[in-house]
């Protein structure tokens, strides 16, 4: 005989009669013909057992009650043993009013029927005949099972315990009680046993009764019949058809209860399976507030993939539901992505939530559009917001002066209020400088297919019209609101109308808005930008530094304009007789190549050289030539003022006593006379000519400017005209009247050149004569000596032709008249001869020779008086004598 | 014949819990009889005991498969009650059934009134590696969180479904030892007692 068999597993482990159970062991028996035995708690169960395997049988519970064993017999192992129990469930408690916890298998009812539904079989009263105990002080089934295995304490059954019975129903109950019962169960047992003769000895009272009660009974009925009938049954019948009737509709009410009982569960069930799909709207209303995108993406994506084929209607709706809030949250997202400000990581980001969404947009496309027209807005707005801080109406103005005019009276422009112009430009060089950058980004990335969107056709022109549009537009503002000149009419209109500020006050912030300006063009390099947009905003610096240069001489210009003459004399230096006015001009210009050099000149990242440019250099140099005309202006205008004191002849006569001039000295100025502002501003010319206009020259040389020979070289022109102007202004100041002296002097006292007067001495007029043109030389002297060659021969000049004229004049000559005139002559020509020209030489000579030849001893006089008198002058003859 | 028959191995009452379909009867069936089932059969209640040998010692256990579905819920409460040791099942592949152990574990915590009962986290159907929705760390963190250890398990491959077993026994086995040291007999109710008592104040 081969093992026995043993249950180790059931499934279920309890439940009411009927269930299916399916037990599993070992050794269930080799075929269903092996299996010849099945009990599930006492209960034969072998006709409905299936046998499917050595270790699994299929079986049907039969009227179970309480707890028990499965036991399986085979004919290979004999009987077996089990580890486990069922449990059935107490039949009262089943039934179809009942509620259960698990679903009982009605569709085969058992013929148990009235086997069960007998009440004697769980009505039982106390075999001791005693009241049953609390419940609460049990003894555990399972314990009882274990003390007493296969007992049960039911007295009816085999199995029966008495031990078990009384720890089940009388654990508490008093030993006097149990004796009590022991007594009433015998006597019970006792009466059982005296069979019926005796029972009915025992019992004659109660069977009277009966009889009694029979024929009462009887009584009635026979009274009963003639009111109710021969059948009384139908009544009854009739009731129970009623009650049968009554009965169907509750059980068909609880029928239906069960169906939506069933159908409640179904529903559970799909909604917890699909759980994911009701909770989504919710869950992505909550994660859109919290802003988690990726995971209402995710979420979508799995929800489409998992339902878009579905044709139930309630996954439709919600789907919809599904669908309407990703709808809304593109549109939300769209908005935000153009939205500005916003970064382009965030508009990234954005795109690619829309584009994970499959939102209906051209969102990339989108994004560039709204960045370019914020760049102009934005541009617009910073025009209006300056425009309104622009030099506010005139009337306006007023009106809100006068408010203040009490206490405050200076509405006159103020140097710290910078220009709107200035703040403008400055604002729009930084505004392209943040905006652009982010546009071209955008840009690149959606065109490099980074974004992960379709690049539709056409839209590489469509951007680049854009690009060039906002730099254009960049470039437009600028040069309407610094050089609009250079802006036809229209675009001078739409571009803005800011108040141009005067040359000086723009020239202030010109070197700076300049490199504001390049400051945006190298970001705009950085960029990579095609040459075409590059070559937009080249254009407008390479304007802008024409006209930065062109201001800057024009400011020069206007400050040369201004230069005052101080009239004091440098003493110092190579040149002499020179003040600080063609040093101050040297600096002024000095100073411009300085500035120029700095912020026009130079060239920065892809700019070209200012100076090569054709229109540059002719700006330059027609500014040049203004600036070197005013300080020739300048000089000249010095030169020829004669205004404040008119009054003044510098040589006078003492023999004809005229008075004498007037050196208002240590009055009213330092400004020095006529004659001496002449010689001073020669001398400047001279100066600025000779060496000021190199050195202006080799600065601009090394400033690295072209060569600037022209217009120097026309200066030099000028200033050699206006030298000779002066110079003849001087000659003629000076020389006219003391030539027109020496006529007078020479007839004074009467005096004739045929009077016989012996000569002793040259004559006062010659005197004089020396005398002033000392004076002159002095002068020069005083204030440039290298003046001297060029004023004091022409004044000799004159001095000669004057005598020569004087002695051709005269119509006799006495013989001492001769002697002294030719003394005179020989003296004049001999002191001269230092500043004589050949000119000069030539007229004292032909004076000489109208005088009438002298005889030997006559000669010798005229020797002696010229001897006498170069030693008495000797001081004079040195003053005049030329130092080569 | 009084008290106690033959000596019984040591029986050691094991409750499997979980959401339904998470494999609780597939690792029972794996475990008891080395098969294991495909199809999907919700369960009642179903009870298995064998012998086995755990560190060398013959002993009971006894595992009560129980339903997971919600509308038996009810009813656990009553199962629970007798179970000595619990493993808690969930389903790698579905987040709900993770979700679903704080529940069960709740609820024993509950009926047993014991923070320290016998008690294993079981990630089961890890050979589903692919079809994965609860990470590893997310679940040892909550097994970490209560204290107990967590084994991940395959019903079809048969990948540690002993040990989880035998673990839960070993656990078993040390706690009766335990309880038998410090209160002999009815030391079981007097601990619940202090415990509630406890909990009062
Ligand atoms: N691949 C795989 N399937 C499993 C595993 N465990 C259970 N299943 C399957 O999951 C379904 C439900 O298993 P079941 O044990 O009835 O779940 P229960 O409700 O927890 O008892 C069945 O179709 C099993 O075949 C496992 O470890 N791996
Ligand atoms: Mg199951």
């Amino acid at each position: 005989m081969g093992p026995p068999p043993i249950v180790t597993g059931l499934s279920p482990n309890e439940g009411a009669p009927g269930t299916l159970i399916k037990i599993r062991g070992e050794n269930l028996g080799k075929s269903p013909q092996d299996l010849i035995g099945l009990t599930i708690c006492g209960v034969d169960c072998l006709l409905a057992a299936e046998w499917k395997s050595e270790n699994k049988i299929l079986a049907i519970s039969g009227p179970i009650k309480g707890k028990g064993d499965v036991i399986v017999t085979t004919q290979s192992g004999g009987v077996g043993s089990c580890n486990v129990t069922f449990k059935g469930f107490h039949i009262a408690t089943i039934g179809p009013m009942k509620e259960s916890a698990v679903w009982v298998e009605e569709t085969e009812p058992y013929s148990w029927g009235r086997y069960s539904l007998s009440p004697s079989s769980y009505q039982q009263e106390d075999p001791l005949g005693l009241s049953v105990e609390d419940t609460e002080k049990k003894v555990p089934e399972e314990d009882l099972l274990t003390y007493f295995p296969n007992k049960n304490g039911d007295i009816t059954s085999h199995n029966f315990s008495a031990r078990w019975f009384l720890l089940e129903n009388h654990q508490a109950t008093s030993f006097n009680d149990l004796q009590a019962g022991l007594v009433h169960l015998r006597r019970k047992v006792q009466g059982q046993k005296e069979g019926q003769l005796s029972f009915l000895k025992a019992n004659i009272g109660a069977v009277m009764d009966q009889v009694d009660t029979l024929v009462n009974l009887k009584e009635r009925y026979e009274i009963d019949l003639p009111k109710v009938g021969n059948e009384p049954t139908l009544k009854l019948e009739k009731a129970i058809k009623e009650s049968e009737h009554e009965a169907r509709k509750l059980f068909d009410e609880v029928l239906s209860r069960k169906d939506r009982a069933e159908k409640t569960r179904n529903a559970l069930n799909v909604l917890s399976r699909f759980r994911f799909l009701f909770c989504l709207p919710c869950v992505i209303d909550r994660n859109v507030k919290k802003g988690d995108y990726d995971i209402v993406i995710n979420d979508y994506i799995r929800v489409k993939n998992l339902f878009c084929k579905t044709d139930v209607p309630i996954f439709k709706t919600a789907l919809n539901e599904v669908e309407k809030r990703i709808t809304e949250l593109q549109i939300k997202l769209h908005e935000d992505l153009q939205t500005m400000p916003i970064t382009v990581e965030q508009q990234k980001r954005l795109i690619r939530y829309l584009v994970n969404l499959d939102a209906p947009f051209d969102s990339a496309w989108d994004a560039i559009k709204s960045r370019s027209d914020y760049i102009n807005k934005k541009f617009k707005l910073i025009y209006n917001y300056h425009k309104s801080l622009d030099k506010p109406d005139p009337k306006t103005k007023n009106g809100s002066a006068s408010k203040y005019s009490k206490y405050n009276k200076t509405p006159n422009v103020d140097i710290t209020i910078i220009p709107a112009c200035v703040n403008f430009t400055d604002e729009i060089c930084i505004s392209i400088t943040e905006t652009f950058p982010d546009l071209w980004k955008v840009g690149q990335a959606y065109f490099s297919g980074e974004l992960q969107v379709k690049v539709e056709a056409g839209r590489q022109v469509e951007y680049k019209h854009i690009v060039m549009n906002v730099i254009e537009n960049f470039c437009k503002f600028v040069r309407a609101s610094l050089i609009p000149n250079s802006l036809d009419k229209g675009e001078r209109g739409q571009f803005g109308s800011l108040t141009l500020p005067e040359r000086d006050e723009i020239a202030l912030y010109l070197p700076e808005l300049l490199h504001s300006v390049r400051t945006a063009y190298v970001t705009l390099i950085r960029l990579d930008l095609p040459n075409e947009a590059l070559d937009i905003v080249s254009l407008l610096l390479l304007d802008l530094r024409i006209h930065c240069m062109s201001i800057m001489f024009q400011q020069t210009t206007e400050q040369i304009k201004q230069l005052t003459e101080t009239w004091k004399i440098n003493y110092n230096g190579k040149f002499t007789g020179v003040t600080e006015l063609p040093i101050q001009f040297l600096n002024l210009i000095e100073g411009m190549i300085q500035i120029v050099k700095e912020s026009v000149l130079s060239t920065e990242l892809r700019e070209v050289g200012l100076l090569e440019n054709q229109m540059a250099q002719k700006e330059m140099e027609k500014q040049l030539n203004n600036i070197l005309t005013a300080f020739h202006n300048v000089l000249n205008n010095l030169s020829s003022s004669e205004d404040y004191d008119e009054c003044e002849n510098g040589v006078v006569s003492q023999l004809i006593g005229t008075p004498v001039s007037s050196h208002k000295t240590g009055s009213k100025s330092n400004i020095p006379i006529w004659e001496h502002r002449l010689l001073i501003t020669l001398s400047n010319c001279l100066f600025t000519k000779g060496t000021v206009l190199d050195m202006v020259a080799e600065k601009f040389q090394q400033g690295g400017f072209p060569s600037l020979n022209t217009p120097l070289n026309n200066a030099k022109v000028l200033l050699e005209h206006l030298e000779k102007s002066i110079l003849d202004k001087y000659l003629e100041q000076k020389s006219d009247p003391l030539v027109g002296t020496i006529e007078p002097s020479m007839y004074l006292g009467r005096f004739d050149w045929h009077l016989t007067i012996p000569p002793s001495d040259i004559r006062p007029y010659i005197k004089e004569c020396i005398n002033n043109l000392i004076n002159v030389h002095s002068e020069i002297i005083h204030i440039s000596p290298s003046l001297l060659n060029a004023v004091l021969p022409q004044v000799v000049e004159t001095v000669a032709e004057e005598l020569f004229r004087l002695m051709s004049c005269v119509q006799k000559f006495s013989r001492e008249g001769a002697v002294q005139a030719r003394a005179d002559i020989s003296v004049l020509q001999d002191f001269l001869s230092g500043y004589s020209t050949e000119k000069a030489s030539n007229y004292f000579q032909e004076a000489l020779d109208v005088v009438p030849p002298l005889d030997r001893t006559d000669a010798i006089l005229v020797e002696d008086i010229l001897r006498q008198c170069t030693a008495r002058m000797k001081i004079q003859v040195l003053c005049l004598k030329r130092k080569k | 014949m009084s008290k106690k028959p033959t000596v019984q191995p040591a029986l050691h009452k094991v409750i499997m819990v979980g959401s339904g379909g998470v494999g609780k009867s597939a690792l029972t069936l794996q475990f008891m009889y080395d098969e294991f089932v495909e199809d999907y059969e919700p369960t009642k209640a179903d009870s298995y005991r064998k012998k086995i040998l755990l560190d060398g010692e013959e002993v009971q256990i006894d595992i009560l498969d129980t339903a997971g579905q919600e509308d038996y819920a009810a009813i656990r409460d009553n199962y629970f009650r007798s179970g000595e040791g619990f493993l808690c099942i969930f389903s790698i592949t579905e987040d709900e059934s993770f979700q679903a152990t704080q529940e069960f574990r709740e609820q024993i915590l509950r009926v047993k009134n014991d923070d320290n009962i016998p008690f294993l986290l079981v990630g089961n159907k890890c050979d589903l590696e692919e079809k994965r929705k609860v990470s590893f760390q997310e679940a040892q963190d909550r097994a970490n969180k209560w204290g107990v250890p967590y084994v991940e398990t395959s019903a079809k491959t048969r990948e540690h479904v002993d040990k989880v077993f035998y673990d839960l026994m070993r656990e078993i086995r040390a706690r009766k030892k335990e309880e038998n040291k410090t209160s002999n007999g009815r030391g079981k109710d007097k601990n619940k007692k202090k415990k509630l008592k406890c909990c009062i104040l």
